[in-house]
């Protein structure tokens, strides 16, 4: 049978493993579950799987030895699934290399995007697939090549500091992308801690790119974690 | 022959213990003997320089008064006074009247200036003793107060938990049994009927257990909470896409201010306020017209505010809303469930920052406001 790929699943509730399986198999995807971080991280290597749903609280060792072991050898996108209300552990897994993360609870619908937007980053890491030179989401287009943006169809002007920072997250749309990450990727790694800074851009931004920037639809915020860009279109 | 053999070695130590009963009761610690020493040293030398300076033996007992006022201020116990006291008279006569380096307890008039500092000593000794055990008192009198305070909110919360959390898993316990045992007589609209309210029920207990873990987020004990400097209209925004999120049907209008604004605060707690009092003006006015979520900068402090357009809060309820009692036994209890806790969370979260929450109505409606200090 033909599949749209193979999914790993870590994660040790019963419940919520069969609940992902059971979704993602609708879907034709071939899915693996395991309790144990242990066994995750040897079938990781055997399987060499799309995409690995990892869930930090795992009895037998933390779920964030398993990203760090996973990446040594390989960058195949890693979605971390999380509680609420620990944003230092959603950061702390990101800095370590996951590629994601979802909430618990969330629904089918949210994973399954963020499953597709994973295997479209992996692919274009591995030089399967190009990045794409134009970036479409709703009414918002960035052209790479011309460094150009256009929000509801009218030319919008950005600063350098602003642009950069809106490139980085459509290149990485669909995906959160922390402070940290944005602030060392636009002023480079001896910024200091203080994100003030990075804030005051993105209010602009806003301003500049949404129509009304009490209904944002394109960047997100994830409250203590990062930005996130709207997915782009398929 | 083994009571023998120890008895040196347990007189031994009951000899020690009683030492250390002796040093107890009459507070001889390392500290009054330390400070005692320090002071009165310190009086020596100043007393000393003084006498260098200018031949005048009233005015260097003046400096041991002082010092004997001193001592019993920052020791404890009577024991520290009344042996400053003695050695006083003793340096006195010691160090700075004539004969010089000798006692001389026959001068005329030496017995009343012994007399005159002990009782300066024993004095200000039981005036400090007892305003240090009055204040004792006192301190431990409001920690008690307070921890029954905290007390009567624990057990409300449980109580109303207890109470909300009965009624949503009645529902999915029934109807999954429901659908378990009579499934195969069911239509399949039915089925489908009850499973969107088994989905229902669960995302209400989701909200609830999201609120009760908020709680946890502020220190045990001291009330505080962990505080990073957030952009205003972030918190706000977001909350705002989570309210959308879970009540799909609701509409909101939102108002940011033009200035850009960030302010201390836990933003995951904050948004859990935003929540619910979107949660609680959507349901409560039920008049379908849009809420309205707004910032206001104020005078030192960011105003958050959510208004509806309904009927509004009854006047002599506007004091207690935030209080979470005014629900339990109400006939709205089931109406709009669980908001009594939702709004008690909400002022529990604000005073742990430190701002101030309160209830207004307008004229078509009600608005919800919260402050939160800028610094």
């Amino acid at each position: 049978m033909q599949t749209n790929g193979t999914i790993l699943i870590i994660e040790d509730e019963n419940n919520i493993s069969d609940f992902i399986a059971t979704s993602l198999r609708a879907q034709k995807f071939k899915a693996v579950c395991t309790k144990t971080a242990r066994e995750g991280m040897e079938l990781a290597a055997s399987l060499c799987p799309d995409v690995i749903l990892l869930d930090l609280g795992l009895p037998d060792m933390d779920g964030m030895e398993v990203i760090r072991s996973v990446r040594v050898w390989s960058m195949l996108p890693i979605i971390v699934i999380s509680a609420r209300s620990r944003e230092k552990e959603k950061v702390e897994a990101l800095d370590l290399g996951a590629d994601d993360y979802i909430t618990k609870p969330f629904g089918v619908s949210e994973m399954m995007a963020r499953i597709r937007t994973a295997m479209r980053h992996g692919a274009i890491l591995a030089g399967m697939g190009a990045p794409s030179e134009v970036f479409v989401t709703g009414g918002l287009q960035i052209d790479f090549g011309k460094r150009s943006v256009r929000a509801g169809g009218t030319e919008v002007h950005l600063t350098q500091v602003e642009y950069k920072i809106v490139a980085l997250l459509a290149r990485n749309a669909g995906q959160v992308m922390t402070y940290d990450a944005i602030i060392s990727h636009v002023w480079g790694p001896y910024m200091d801690d203080n994100n003030r800074i990075l804030r005051v851009n993105m209010a602009n931004i806003r301003r500049k790119l949404e129509k009304n920037p009490a209904e944002p639809h394109y960047i997100h915020t994830e409250v203590g974690v990062g930005y996130r860009m709207e997915a782009e279109e398929e | 022959m083994g009571n023998l053999f120890f008895a040196p070695w347990v007189r031994m130590r009951e000899g020690y213990r009683q030492r250390a009963y002796w040093l107890k009761k009459w507070e001889i610690t390392w500290k009054n003997t330390l400070v005692t020493a320090a002071i009165l040293a310190g009086v020596t030398a100043v007393a000393w320089m003084y006498h260098r300076l200018s031949a005048g033996t009233v005015n260097i007992i003046m400096f041991y008064t002082i010092a004997l006022i001193f001592i019993p201020r920052f020791t404890q116990g009577y024991v520290p006074g009344i042996v400053s006291a003695i050695v006083s008279v003793g340096c006195v006569n010691y160090l700075f009247t004539e004969p010089y380096f000798q006692f001389d307890f026959g001068r005329e008039g030496y017995p009343l200036t012994f007399f005159c500092m002990m009782v300066i000593a024993v004095a200000v000794s039981a005036v400090t003793s007892y305003t240090k055990e009055q204040s004792r008192m006192l301190a431990q009198q409001e920690k008690k107060l307070m921890e029954a305070d905290k007390e009567k909110m624990r057990a409300n919360l449980l109580r109303a938990v207890s109470h909300d959390l009965r009624t949503p898993l009645t529902g999915i316990i029934g109807a999954s049994s429901s659908y378990l045992e009579n499934g195969e007589v069911l239509s399949e609209e039915k089925k489908r009927n009850m499973v969107g309210h088994i989905r229902e029920d669960a995302n209400w207990l989701l909200n609830m257990v999201e609120n009760l873990l908020t709680v946890t987020r502020i220190q045990e004990g001291n009330m505080r909470v962990n505080k990073s400097v957030e952009p205003v209209e972030e918190v706000l925004l977001e909350s705002v896409r989570r309210f959308k999120k879970r009540i799909p049907d609701a509409q909101a209008q939102v108002r940011l201010p033009d200035e850009f604004v960030m302010i201390p605060m836990d933003a995951m707690l904050i948004e859990q306020v935003l929540m619910n009092l979107a949660e609680n003006a959507y349901f409560h006015a039920d008049s379908g017209k849009d809420i309205e979520l707004y910032i206001d900068i104020g005078e030192g402090e960011v105003i958050f505010s959510v208004k509806d357009y309904g009927p509004g809060i009854a006047p002599d309820r506007l004091e207690a809303i935030f209080d979470g009692e005014s629900q339990t036994g109400s006939r709205e209890s089931d109406s709009y469930r669980g908001m009594g806790i939702g709004l008690s969370i909400c002022k529990t979260i604000i005073a742990a920052h430190g701002g101030r929450i309160w209830a207004q109505n307008h004229e078509n409606g009600a608005v919800l406001s919260f402050a939160l200090p800028m610094e």
